[in-house]
């Protein structure tokens, strides 16, 4: 039926000329480009960030100072962090969102297309604030990205700047998070129920939810963090009275759901892409749409596994130990979901499914040191060390980043209509694998031998570790120009690209051809 | 948008919404789990003496309300367009109200435009110097189907 669409858009040419150049991008309200928008400039931050990982890894390569500054270093760390979490991984998956969801539910487009720009929109100006800020006097922020006070109370410029650019990009999250609800809600085609929808879309449903949740409450604290600083407010500030600690509650309470808005996205593209390789369908479906669901009311109530150092009553250590120990279980269920999936099916290895795999595998690396951060005693020793950091970089590269990598390798096709480089994919897989572990998981025993984290420098028994995890930086760093490469080629042509793509492909958005038409289901597709 | 186009004995008949999966109760539950849920957490806070989350959690459900209206809003639109013998007869609801038009199918062109950049493809329906907007609630596409089946059924 498309087809037909496509052949009457050509004869149409004369009057249907789509806008081009730089108006056609800012006015934009088709949700192909806004997801594409948000994709590009995922992957625009996804290399400031990188750099400044590697400016930290090559500075930690010896002990003692050598290339920068420590104020410097102190700067890098805390906007790598802002930029990958608001600037690379949640921009990518909003991008997932607005080229899927449409698709896969069969719906024309976004049900608030106008919105949708201005979400997009928005994000390019938190850009410009908080890279600009690197050039004020006294430089980019350098609190780290969780924002503790008194740091965040004492510093200068940028520091206001940044309040004001997360005050933007949480906007951005809530019209992004409304119109994913109401589009997966009230556009679903004829005959899509709920739980006929791709996990994929029920996993950003929830994330949706969980925005909607906790914005409100990143933006209060953030504001009083502000009328602390400039008005004489003393929500944190002990000299006046304020609990600097009561910040942390705060904050956790907003940020523990944010991981895991950082993270069911990841599980849904994943829960996409292995039945596709396994040629099965997704095992245990309706479990793993009540464990997201169990993750993500869970999350509400395990923040102050970050705060286990703060001096909490006993009784509070245990209730968040036992809480967070909870969540290992629907996140268990997934990694058994997907394991049985796998059980038994026709499995091939495009890139793919190497990233889903190693996602599976490595998540759950990550998973588990995350319940060994979760034992309150533990916790006490590794607190703020390396194997804080060896634990969410495993949750976030090979989880969150690498479920990225999974969708754009296998929606890319579906989107220019041009097979990927298979070869250059696998080169960049396996260079990805292979450099991710060597940075991070030296990481674990350096944290284990008492490194801690957020320092440019550090004692002399730690320098092997720290070597090797800078060499595996650079080879995981320069392997993502593999990626650039495979995806500029794709998009610039390459073998055409079947209307179903993958011989194990399921679903509504591999019934149009591919690339998939500027506009599709003009006529409601009925879902079986 | 569901089912665009019947034929009934001889008149072509287009008849098209905009799509809407939930119905007015699914949606008020909708709003107000996500508005209990804001709130909640942001009473939660200023019951602690941080009161700044509630303007925010203020805000961010007043534009929720927007949305959830605006939806409530669009549901009973539809626009018909009906070609019998000489008539070519338009109805429509839309959010300020409803509308009829009856016209001389031998006088009725069928124009798009789509200059005005980013915004979606118009066509309408003219005669006597005067358009009236059809396929409002399809994309592009369908709406350049649209305006050719329209275009060969005045023709004759
Ligand atoms: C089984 C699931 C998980 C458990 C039990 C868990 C547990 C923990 C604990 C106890 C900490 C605090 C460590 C400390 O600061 O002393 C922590 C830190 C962290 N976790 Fe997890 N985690 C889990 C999954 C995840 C996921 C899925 C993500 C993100 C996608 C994530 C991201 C983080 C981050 C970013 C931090 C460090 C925050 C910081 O201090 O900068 N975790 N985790
Ligand atoms: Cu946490």
């Amino acid at each position: 039926m498309s087809d037909v669409a496509h052949a009457h858009g050509h004869d149409e040419h004369g009057h249907h000329a789509h806008p081009t150049g730089l108006m056609r991008w800012l006015t934009t309200t088709n949700h192909k480009d806004i997801g594409t928008l948000y994709l590009i400039f995922a992957l625009v931050m996804l290399f400031a960030a990188g750099s400044m990982a590697l400016l930290i890894r090559a500075e930690l390569f010896k002990p003692g100072l050598q290339l920068l500054h420590p104020d410097f270093f102190n700067q890098l760390t805390t906007m790598h962090g802002l930029i990958m979490i608001f600037g690379v991984i949640m921009p990518a998956f909003s991008g997932f969102a607005n080229w899927q969801v449409p698709l896969m539910l069969g719906a024309p487009d976004m049900a608030f297309p106008r919105m949708n720009n201005w979400a997009f929109w928005l994000l390019p100006v938190a850009g410009i604030l908080l890279m600009g800020s690197f050039l004020l006097p006294g430089g980019a922020v350098a609190g780290g990205w969780t924002m503790y006070p008194p740091l965040y109370i004492q510093g200068g410029i940028s520091y206001d700047l940044t309040i004001l650019a997360v005050h933007i990009m949480g906007l951005s999250s809530i019209m992004g998070s409304i119109n994913i609800i109401t589009t997966i809600l009230n556009m679903r085609a004829p005959g899509m129920t709920l739980m006929k929808m791709p996990l994929f879309c029920w996993t950003w449903l929830i994330t949706a939810y969980l925005l909607i949740a906790t914005m409100p409450v990143l933006a209060g604290a953030v504001t009083m963090l502000l009328t602390d600083r400039n008005f004489g407010t003393h929500f944190f500030n002990a000299a006046g009275g304020g609990d600097p600690v009561m910040f942390q509650h705060i904050f956790w309470f907003f940020a523990h759901p944010e991981v895991y808005i950082l993270i069911l996205p990841a599980f849904g593209i994943v829960s996409q892409v292995i039945p596709t390789f396994a040629r099965k369908p997704l095992f245990g479906y309706a479990s793993m749409v009540y464990a997201t669901a169990s993750i993500a009311i869970l999350s509400f109530i395990v923040w102050a596994h970050h705060m286990f150092t703060v001096g909490m009553p006993a009784a509070a250590q245990l209730f968040f130990m036992f809480s967070t120990m909870l969540i290992a279980v629907p996140t268990g269920v997934k990694v058994f979901n997907w394991v049985a999936t796998m059980w038994r099916g026709s499995m091939t290895f495009e890139t793919p499914m190497l990233f889903a795999i190693a996602f599976v595998c490595l998540f759950t690396i990550g998973g588990f040191s995350g319940l060994v951060l979760a034992i309150a005693p533990v916790d006490i020793q590794l607190h703020d060390t390396y194997y804080v950091v060896a634990h969410f970089h495993y949750v976030l590269v090979s989880g969150a980043l690498f479920s990225i990598f999974a969708g754009i390798y296998y929606w890319l096709p579906k989107w220019t209509g041009h097979m990927y480089d298979e070869t250059l994919g696998k080169w960049h897989f396996w260079l990805s694998v292979i450099g991710m572990n060597i940075v991070f998981f030296p990481m674990h025993f350096l944290g284990l031998a008492g490194m801690p984290r957020r320092i440019p420098d550090y004692a002399l028994q730690f320098t092997e570790f720290n070597q090797i995890a800078t060499v595996g930086a650079f080879i995981f760093g320069f392997s993502q120009l593999i990626f650039l490469a495979v995806v500029l080629k794709t998009v610039k042509g390459g073998a055409k690209a079947t209307s179903k793509v993958w011989e194990g492909a399921e679903g509504l958005e591999w019934t149009v051809p591919s690339p998939a038409p500027y506009h599709t289901f003009e006529t409601a597709p009925v879902v079986k | 948008m569901d089912e665009p186009v019947r034929e009934t004995a001889g008149a072509y008949v287009f008849h098209s919404r905009p799509r809407c999966a939930l119905s007015q109760g699914q949606e008020r539950r909708v709003f107000w789990t996500l508005a209990a849920g804001a709130f909640g957490i942001a009473l939660g806070f200023s019951a602690l003496g941080y009161w700044l989350v509630l303007p925010f959690a203020g805000l961010e459900v007043g534009l929720l309300a927007w949305a959830f209206d605006a939806l409530r809003a669009r549901e009973g639109n539809y626009e018909t367009l009906t070609i019998e013998g000489d008539a070519v007869v338009l109805e429509w609801r839309k959010e300020d109200g409803c509308g009829r038009r009856e016209l001389n199918r031998r006088w009725v062109r069928i124009e798009s435009d789509c200059s005005a950049p980013g915004r979606h493809c118009r066509i309408s329906v003219c005669s006597h110097g005067c358009g009236t907007e059809v396929g409002q609630y399809l994309n592009d596409e369908a709406r350049l189907q649209l305006a050719a089946t329209l275009r060969s059924r005045l023709q004759v």
